[in-house]
């Protein structure tokens, strides 16, 4: 069965975002700059390009309307979205990747 | 004064091919200071992380290492300990030179191209999604900088050593937007280096090239993923993984490794060819500015392939510590 956790929400900016911690029931769990780990830190020392993966996970299911309402905090923030992906589970286990 | 290299024995036949290329660079008199890093499967099993953050500051801080080859554990959540090196060394620029070695006996006659792999995005970022439970979703990420990156390396290396001509490799006629990137990168480039000839082919057509017509190839540059296929193709092409020398280079540190795997099954049976991780050594000593010593190495190496001795893996009964014995017998 397939369930839904959280989003990789991109954001179109150059630097490492400084984003909420939580939102709701979501956790900001990483931010990965083209599948490498630069947030939390240690940031390695690595060329950024301007599209920052940021993922907003929660252990309990959640619905697509809390991850609407995440998505439109962010760009209430004044962050620019260019792409969200939902986050699921299969039978209990991850259906999305881990960033190296 | 020693040159300081951090070495890594990795896993499987790692220990007994460093052993081996240790034998040779002592009969060969060059000065290095050998720092033991540790990674691999014996960092796994011990519960540290695959790729100790120790292990990277070291490697940092020293800015050259020589790896052997390590064991990716298989199951759930394992990370590979070499694609973790490139990333957190921001090794971007994967180099692959093949070419023809004497008692060696191949189809492809005076092999001589140098391969240039774009090592930090394309695929390898792994940030895989079902999107369904019936459809899986890879991404591709191929941007500007990285591919100018890799693409002026190309280059680069080209004009600083003596080479003519580099081509580009891609896919652009499927992957309009994102090989298509990299492809204007290309095309981009190349007109800063009017010196040298240069030209774009498909991957698939260059893979064909590659083994009917090697002789026009002398620098190839690629994504990540092509490099990654091709770059084994002319392996074969050369004799084998047992002889594919190969080198990441990143800003601040180079990391000089075989590429082939560590061959669990063989452990300890003084079996496998140490020609691909010496000629990776090679390669450093290149980098380390001991160009009198690669020479010296590699035309020893030369010399024992002719005289016909060989590892299993090229029709030979030699063992490791005994081919590695043989080279040492061969330097001047």
């Amino acid at each position: 069965m397939m369930t839904l956790h959280g989003v990789d929400v991109y954001l179109r900016t150059p630097s490492i975002p400084d984003l909420p911690k939580e939102f709701g029931p979501f956790s900001l769990t990483f931010i990965s700059n083209r599948g490498s780990r630069v947030w939390p830190p240690p940031t390695p020392e690595m060329d950024l390009c301007d599209w920052q993966q940021c993922r907003f996970l929660s252990d309990n299911e959640v619905t697509g309307t809390q991850i609407d309402e995440l998505v439109v905090h962010l760009s209430g923030l004044g962050w620019e979205w260019t792409k969200c992906q939902k986050l699921f589970k299969i039978d209990g286990d991850n259906a999305f990747s881990q960033p190296y | 004064m020693a040159h300081k290299v951090c070495l890594i024995r990795g896993d499987g036949v790692g220990p007994e091919l460093v052993a081996g290329v240790e034998v040779i660079f002592k009969a060969a008199k060059v000065d290095i200071d050998w720092i033991d890093v540790e990674a691999g499967l014996k960092c796994v099993e011990a519960g540290k992380p695959i790729v100790p953050e120790d292990t990277v500051a070291k490697i940092k801080e020293i800015g050259v290492g020589l790896k052997a080859p390590m064991t990716t554990p298989i199951g759930k959540g394992s990370v590979s300990p070499n694609v973790t090196l490139r990333k957190k060394l921001n090794l971007y620029a994967c180099v692959r030179p093949v070419r023809s070695l004497p008692g060696i006996e191949t189809p492809f006659k005076n092999l001589d191209i140098v391969i240039f792999r774009e090592n930090t995005e394309d695929l390898y970022t792994q940030i895989e999604y079902m999107a369904t439970e019936t459809v899986a979703h890879s991404v591709k990420i191929i941007s500007e900088q990285a591919s100018e990156q890799i693409i002026r390396a190309a280059f680069e290396y080209a004009r600083a050593n003596g080479r003519k001509k580099v081509v580009g490799v891609h896919k652009a006629n499927i992957m309009k937007i994102g090989d298509g990137l990299f492809l204007r990168t290309f095309n981009r480039v190349k007109a800063d280096y009017p010196d040298i000839e240069s030209w774009d082919n498909i991957v698939d057509n260059q893979c064909m090239q590659l083994v009917t017509k090697w002789h026009l190839y002398d620098i190839l540059v690629m994504p990540n993923l092509y490099g990654d296929i091709v770059s084994d193709l002319a392996a074969g092409m050369m004799g084998g993984l047992g002889v594919a020398p190969g080198a990441n280079y990143g800003h601040k540190c180079a990391l000089f490794e075989a590429v082939h795997g560590s061959a669990p099954k063989y452990t300890g049976m003084n079996k496998v060819n140490p020609t691909a991780l010496l000629l990776s050594g090679t390669l450093m000593l290149d980098h380390l500015g001991e160009h009198a010593a690669r020479v010296n190495i590699e035309g020893a190496l030369e010399a024992t392939l002719k005289k016909g001795i060989k590892t299993y893996d090229l029709g030979g009964n030699a063992t490791t510590s005994g081919f590695s014995e043989a080279v040492a017998s061969e330097l001047k």
